[in-house]
């Protein structure tokens, strides 16, 4: 469990299939113009990847934050799809397979914005928001001021849908958390038999969450998050 | 005086290297097109070297010095399309 408190100060979302009603902290554009990094950086980034490029650049300008960064599949598009070349003995694509990797959009960033802190990337099979939490946790009981935990998915390509959670579009969230200052992130634990009904938690669900407070529930191993609106 | 392989080559470059804000006339043949000039990196030489394989069924070996003076610009491109090229 995390004994340590946890606040949101701040927060950016990324929401193209969504609706934002106004939100200013979400931005609903169908490929985000990733304007914080160099048109040839920026070149090769996958439209989550540009997103949270973006949401970074204006939450921590001066590029002095730790980072972190889950997501579930990662580029998929990129990842999955490779298998096939190698199935079918295609050569693969260098910039294909560089950006593949899971701290790929971390690392451009990183290069953009000239941050040298740690950056973490999280793959965590559903339990992504608990895994940010819980790295966020530890870095801010070593003394960091903040930290900014980024999550982001897309769907998978479609020949892996069947075998993937359910689609539910793309989406990336990025918030600052702090040890004392904004809203309080209040955890719990959570049983009972409709813990089994639920899906993994996805970044749609943490932005919903992010909007309109209330509990957010992670069935894999029962953790209940409380936010105040 | 741009040939119809350079045109060719310019837009297989802007295509396979997905130069997002680059149109064919921006590409001097006599510029660089690796670090300076264009501004290309180490990733888009192997990437390029890649296209001209699928392309035009060229072998190139990553580390020679020949490699180097084809990939200097345009022009010495074309060149090497022009004499090494089997389909």
């Amino acid at each position: 469990m995390t004994p340590a408190s946890l606040f949101v100060q701040d927060w950016r979302a990324w929401l193209p299939d969504g609706d934002a009603a106004g939100d200013t902290h979400i931005s609903t554009e169908a490929r985000p113009a990733g304007r914080s990094v160099p048109a040839m950086l920026r070149r090769r980034l996958s439209n989550p990847g540009r997103a949270v490029c973006d949401m970074l650049a204006d939450l921590d300008p001066e590029g002095t934050t730790i980072l972190l960064h889950a997501s579930r599949h990662g580029d998929g598009e990129r990842t999955l799809e490779m298998l096939y070349s190698l199935a079918e003995n295609a050569p693969l694509s260098p910039a294909r397979f560089g950006l593949s990797v899971h701290n790929a959009v971390l690392g451009v960033h990183s290069i953009a914005s000239g941050n040298r802190r740690s950056l973490q990337a999280i793959s965590a099979s559903g339990d992504e928001w608990a895994a940010l939490l819980d790295e966020a946790c530890g870095y801010l009981a070593e003394g960091a001021p903040r930290v900014i935990a980024v999550f982001s998915d897309a769907p998978v390509p479609a020949r892996f849908a069947a075998h993937a959670p359910p689609d539910r579009g793309s989406a990336a969230v990025a918030a600052v958390l702090s040890p004392a200052e904004g809203r309080e992130i209040v955890p719990a634990p959570a049983s009972g038999e409709a813990l089994s009904a639920l899906d993994a938690l996805q970044p749609v669900d943490i932005i919903d969450w992010l909007r309109h407070g209330g509990s957010l529930t992670s069935p894999l191993r029962g953790r209940t998050w409380r936010l105040d609106a | 005086m741009t040939t119809e392989l350079e045109r060719e080559l310019k837009q297989l470059i802007i295509d396979t290297l997905e130069l997002e804000d680059v149109t064919p006339e921006d590409i001097d043949p006599d510029e660089p097109l690796f670090v300076e000039g264009l501004g290309l990196d180490s990733i888009d030489a192997l990437e390029l070297g890649l296209a001209l394989q699928k392309t035009y069924g060229i072998q190139l070996q990553a580390d020679s010095d020949d490699t180097r003076r084809h990939f200097a610009n345009l022009r010495t491109l074309a060149t090497l399309v022009e004499e090494r090229r089997v389909k």
